[in-house]
Order: structure tokens, then sequence, then C-alpha cells
């Protein structure tokens, strides 16, 4: 024994692995239970974030030329297939309009100011993606002084991606949806189906292989079919309702039989990110 | 006074890998990330294998600087402080312990890296797992991350070889 520890490299190892295991502990903990992470944290945070910025700049130029390019050869299809959308949208978009006047009228003599699905849409460029096969987590360029908190929900333009882990000053980490770790945080959603009832449920987990949203223990007996429409419901929480997820994929019973499994098709393509919309509520 | 120029060359190349892992990750994400495949670029220990294994008179404070590009790294992309911040001094130390007993060419080159990846990779899961971040068995890890891992990044270093080289020849 004696000449174990006399060994001062042992010593110094062991010293080194506690040090770093207490480290480990004490940022998860603290990421885990408050709201944001202590002031040098946030500064150093935002130091990288500004160096990144410019770092990153080259870079995603590079990705926005060569998609320009890829959306030159393909431009032809898509005008044609876009050119029909459009009649349907005008008509879409003043229909709208007239009900969103509607709609802000009647909150004006119900003396309702803010209601759950009121928000701010403050978007943000993706500067990066951690570099990590275990967390599915990017950093956006926008944060506290722009309103952003934890918890708020992420989107691309076509939908849902993720919520707000840790908010700095002049930027914030995101934690994509596809995230399944035990700790994340659940999202409240709900789907309509065709009659125009709905069901209420959380984002129970994602299935990695199908890319497919989980959503568990439904007990309602509502029928629910492929190409249902799947929103946030804003109940609890900062998310706002109304925000879109995706459609239905399939529904089933889950293994024991009492519950139903619905599994969603998420609208937005998690892995091309480059700008994203937080919606602070 | 020799080494001049690369004192100041070397940590700069070093933070320029360290924020290139990120950006290139997250432009790339649609193919590195392919379920159930997830090969994590890393470009910091290139470097840093580069400079310790090129510099022949071990003159480069590297072990200093892999802790703060370490430090940097938990700080910026995880939020978890202590993992690479252990995990790259690490390997530098053991690099080091190594290389006095090396013929030192181009494949002596490339088998260290792979056995730095797997230090590094490795560390990180074992520590990642204790610390209740992830949950993940041994052999997806070993499959699924590790392999790939390896691929894509000796991919780079067979690319970025010669190049630094080059560099280091010039600029000793």
């Amino acid at each position: 024994m004696q000449k174990f520890f006399s060994n001062r490299k042992l010593v110094i190892v062991i010293i080194v692995l506690i040090i770093s295991f207490g480290l480990m502990s004490v940022s998860v903990a603290i990421r885990n239970k408050k709201s944001t992470p202590p002031l040098i944290q946030q500064f150093g945070n935002d130091v990288a974030g500004a160096v990144d910025r410019v770092i990153a700049w080259p870079v995603n130029g590079l990705q926005g030329a060569s998609n320009s390019v890829s959306d030159l050869l393909n431009t032809y299809q898509e005008n044609q297939k876009l050119k029909k959308q459009v009649d349907q949208l005008a008509q879409a978009k003043v229909n709208a309009q007239t009900a969103q006047a509607e709609n802000k009228q009647l909150r004006k003599e119900l003396k309702l100011n803010k209601s759950l699905t009121s928000y701010t849409a403050v978007t943000a460029n993706v500067l990066t993606r951690t570099p990590s096969s275990w967390m599915n987590q990017f950093v956006i360029s926008k944060g506290a002084t722009s309103g952003i908190k934890k918890n708020m929900p992420v989107m691309s333009q076509s939908g849902l991606i993720g919520r707000v882990v840790e908010v700095n000053q002049t930027n914030a980490k995101v934690e994509l949806i596809s995230n399944s770790s035990s700790s994340a945080d659940k999202f409240a959603i709900q789907v309509t189906n065709k009659s125009g009832s709905t069901v209420n449920g959380i984002v129970t987990g994602y299935d990695k292989s199908s890319n497919l949203i989980e959503m568990g223990s439904v007990t309602s007996k509502t029928k629910i079919e492929k190409g249902d429409k799947v929103v946030t419901s804003g109940l609890g929480g900062v998310t706002p309702k109304g925000l879109y997820v995706g459609t239905v994929a399939s529904v089933k019973q889950d293994d024991y039989g009492l519950a139903s499994e619905i599994r969603i098709t998420p609208a937005a393509n998690l892995s091309d990110l480059t700008v994203v919309t937080v919606a602070v509520k | 006074m020799r080494y001049s120029r690369l004192r100041i060359i070397f940590p700069i190349g070093l933070f320029i890998a360290l924020f290139l892992d990120g950006s290139l990750s997250n432009v790339f994400a649609g193919h590195l990330f392919k379920y159930p495949y997830s090969s994590v670029l890393h470009l910091v220990l290139l470097w840093i294998v580069f400079a310790i294994f090129l510099d022949d008179r071990d003159d480069l404070p590297v072990g200093l600087w892999a802790a703060l590009a370490g430090l940097v790294f938990d700080w910026y992309y995880t939020g978890i402080f202590g993992v690479y911040l252990v995990a790259l001094p690490l390997v530098v130390y053991i690099s080091r312990q190594i290389k006095p007993w090396l013929d030192l060419n181009f494949l002596t080159m490339l088998m260290v890296y792979i056995i730095n990846l797997t230090i590094v990779e490795a560390f990180v899961y074992v520590w990642y797992l204790i610390g209740k971040v992830i949950t993940s068995n041994l052999a997806d890890f070993a499959v699924y991350t590790l392999g790939p891992t390896i691929a894509v990044n000796l991919a780079l270093f067979v690319i970025l070889y010669y190049p630094v080289r080059q560099l280091y020849l010039k600029a000793s």
C-alpha cells in the first residue's frame, strides 16, 4: 500500500480524474436546475461565439453557394409545382387575413390581450453544431438580449425542431427534438382529425431509425388517421399554441395494449438547418 | 528563436480547427449523422497529433494548448465541463510517451492517430455514461460511433498529412 501511494504519477492521475468528474457533475446539475448558466460561463460562451462567427461565416457562405447551385438545377420543376400552389395560396391568405382581423376584433371586445397563440418570432442563424455523437445540439446567434429564455421552442421554416437549453447574452444552445435523453423536456402537442376533434398528449420519444416523433400513452378513443395535422397545444411551459409539428404517420397500440401510440412525421428536416426561429412568448 | 513562427501558427490553427469542427458538423450534418451512424469530426485532435509528431524538438507547449482547447470545447459546445478538458491533454501525454519508441513515418503516425481517436471517444463515452448524460450500450458505441468516426478522420488525415508536413518543414 505504501508503495502504491508513493507513486507520484498515480496520485496525480487520480486527482485529475476526481477534479474532472467533479466539474462534470456540477455542470450537469447546473444545466438541469438553473434557468441560466453562471455569469462566467455566459461570458465564455459569448467570447467563443464571437470568434466562431468569424470562422463560421465563410463556411456558411460556401454552404449557401452550393445550395444556390443545387436550387438552380431544380428551378424548372419547382417552378411548375409552385405555380399550381400559388393560386390556392392567395385564396388561403385572404381567408387567413380576414379571420385574423376578426379574431383581433373579437379579442378586443372580450378584453383578451394575450392568448395561448400569441408570440413574437425571433430569427437567428445557426452558428455551429456540437461535434459529438452524444448531443444533438447546436448554437444559434441570438441570446438573452433578444428575449430568449430557457425551454422556448425553436422552429425551422417548416416546423418545430427543438428547444432552448442554455441561454447566454448573445447566443443560445438548442437541443433537437430528436434528442431522446431522459432529462429532455417534453412538448405538449395535440392532434386534430378531419372532423375537428382534438387529442392532447406529449412528445414521449423519437424513433431515430425511421425519423418519427412518438406520442405515447394516448387513451382517447377519438379516431386519428394518417395525415392528420399535429400542432403544439400550448398547455404548460412557455410553448405557445399552434406551432406546426408535423403530420400523423401511423397509429398503433402500445406494447401493453392499453393505450395507443401515435407516430408523427416531423415537418422540418432536422439535418439541414441554417436559419431558425425562436417563438418568444 | 528558430521556432517562433510555429509558436504562433500552432495555437491559431488549433482554434480554427476547433471551430471548423462545429461548423463543418453543421454543414454536413445530413451525411455525418445519418442514422444509425454518427461520425464525429476531430480536426482538433488531428492538429494536436501533427504538432506532437512533426515538431522534432518537442518545443511547442502542446499539452497546455490542448487543455485550453478542451476547456473551450466543453464550454462552448457541450456545456459539460471536465471531459475534453482532460481527454485532450491525456492524449498529448500518451503520445509524448510513445514518440521515442517509434520510427516516425506516415503509417506509424496513422496508427497512433487511430489509437488516440479511440482513447478520446472512449473516454468521452465512459465519462458521459457515468455522468448520466447519455444512455447507450457499448456495442452501439463501437459499431455506430467509433467505427464511422475513425473512418472519416483517417480520410482527413490522409488528405491533410502532406500539406501540414510541408508547413512544419517550412516554418521550423
